[in-house]
């Protein structure tokens, strides 16, 4: 969700395979530099592998560029590499968040065959996705500070994964700033 | 004498050389020297600038020192377009290592397979080796900090001071004489600048004609690579007393 010179990423922890729940404290939100953070739903195991290749491709990129990448570009290399694999997909759903150039926050989602959607206010994926939109579009401001973007990000997420069977176990949320990064556990049903 | 066996790299000499190996080495001897010194808590690598007119645009990067990984840096002597091919492929098998092992590549291992891609150019492809020597500095788990020189036959050696490019040898013998098993860091960049300040050609002494970069562990633990700031570097000249300021023209 994008803020006043900000954005907000956050996840909810359940690691599950149908019915079972394998974990309750799964990273679903990977940071790729100080500005940049990535949020990968879907297949647990292709949503590692494509968070590990993404790691190659970015350090390569720092050590040759000597600079960190640019949100659109990431943004642009992800969809690519899910293009490559345009007949026999990751099954994962990306959400990319950063901040550009003059510290402007950046936000797109795309499909697992790479299809990017721009968004100015927010984006959502998972199995809670159509749950989501509804709580994010009625509980969205634009231009909020990062304290409102926090309880409102919040909000919309445990009220989502609430009521989906296959989510929960409480979130993970970062809020991005110019200055600082914040990780929050946000305590939701356990079940 | 052995005129006609010094032409294609894959074949010996009756003597048993490689001629184009050691013509290759013959290049890296006349290229900016580097010096590399291992201390307990770092290790200091120091290069001279071969290339330093004022048309020059200096942007960031640097000319001798290159980032290899985040725990792995490199100085290097000779060739610079071969350089930049070896470098690049070293940074692409760090990556490829972390990738399949989601750790560090080990420091000797990276070396290794490093030397084992010059080696290859000294043994079939009919191709010419590669006129560079390196000096790998970097810091893992298993070994701590490590220094390693390699050449452009492929070899390779951990060292606790070396030195290649320019004057390698005389540089070489004054850190035998200089050098102690406990050196701290400070201790190293002031031998390292002192033994460069006394094998290089050039007249002068200042912040522009070098590079120094360090690798230590940051006060949270991580492997932390530093070029220092030409600022930094002058102050530190002075401190030390090699400095010597250009010649009135």
């Amino acid at each position: 969700m994008v803020g006043k010179n900000c954005f907000a990423i956050a996840s909810d922890r359940r690691l599950g395979v149908q019915l079972q729940t394998i974990a309750t404290d799964f990273q679903r939100i990977f940071k790729i530099h100080d500005k940049l953070f990535l949020g990968l739903s879907g297949l647990g195991s292709d949503a590692q592998t494509l968070h590990q290749r993404l790691v190659f491709r970015h350090k390569l990129y720092q050590l040759r560029e000597e600079r960190d990448m640019k949100p659109e570009t990431f943004a642009s290399l992800v969809s690519a590499m899910l293009y490559e694999k345009r007949f026999g997909p990751y099954f994962v759903q990306p959400v990319i968040a950063g901040l550009g150039e003059d510290d402007k926050p950046f936000i797109c989602t795309m499909d697992s065959i790479g299809a990017k959607e721009l968004a100015k206010d927010f984006v959502v994926a998972g199995t809670a996705s159509e749950s989501l939109y509804g709580a994010c579009e009625s509980m969205f401001k634009p231009d909020m500070d990062h304290e409102e973007l926090f309880e409102t990000i919040s909000q919309a997420l445990v009220s989502s994964i609430d009521r989906d069977c296959l989510s929960g176990w409480g979130g993970h949320v970062y809020i991005v700033t110019p200055t600082e990064v914040t990780e929050r556990i946000l305590k939701g049903r356990m079940d | 004498m052995s005129r006609r066996y010094d032409s294609r790299t894959t074949i010996f000499s009756p003597e048993g050389r490689l001629y184009q190996v050691e013509y290759a080495m013959e290049a890296i001897g006349n290229a900016g020297s580097a010096i590399g010194i291992l201390s307990k808590d770092g290790v200091v690598l120091v290069g001279e600038k071969k290339v330093t007119s004022k048309l020059l645009q200096t942007s960031t990067s640097t000319e001798k020192m290159y980032k290899i990984d985040d725990h792995v840096a490199c100085a290097v002597a000779g060739i610079m377009s071969d350089a930049n091919i070896l470098i690049n492929t070293a940074r692409v098998q760090a990556q490829r290592y972390t990738f399949s092992y989601q750790e560090p590549m080990p420091v000797e291992q990276l070396v290794q397979s490093l030397c084992d891609t010059k080696q290859g150019y000294t043994q079939f492809g009919g191709l010419r080796p590669f006129g560079v020597s390196f000096l790998f500095a970097g810091w893992d788990k298993n070994y701590g900090f490590q220094l390693y020189m390699s050449d452009p036959s492929g070899n390779y050696g951990g060292w606790k001071a070396a030195a290649v490019g320019a004057n390698n040898q005389a540089a070489q013998s004054m850190l035998k004489q200089d050098y102690k098993d406990d050196i701290s860091r400070e201790e190293a960049v002031q031998l390292a600048l002192k033994v460069l300040s006394k094998t290089m050609d050039s007249t002068s002494l200042t912040s522009e004609k070098l590079e120094l970069a360090e690798i230590f562990l940051s006060s949270s633990g991580k492997v932390k690579y530093q070029v220092c700031t030409p600022e930094d570097l002058s102050k530190m000249l002075v401190k030390y007393g090699v400095t010597q300021p250009p010649a009135e023209a």
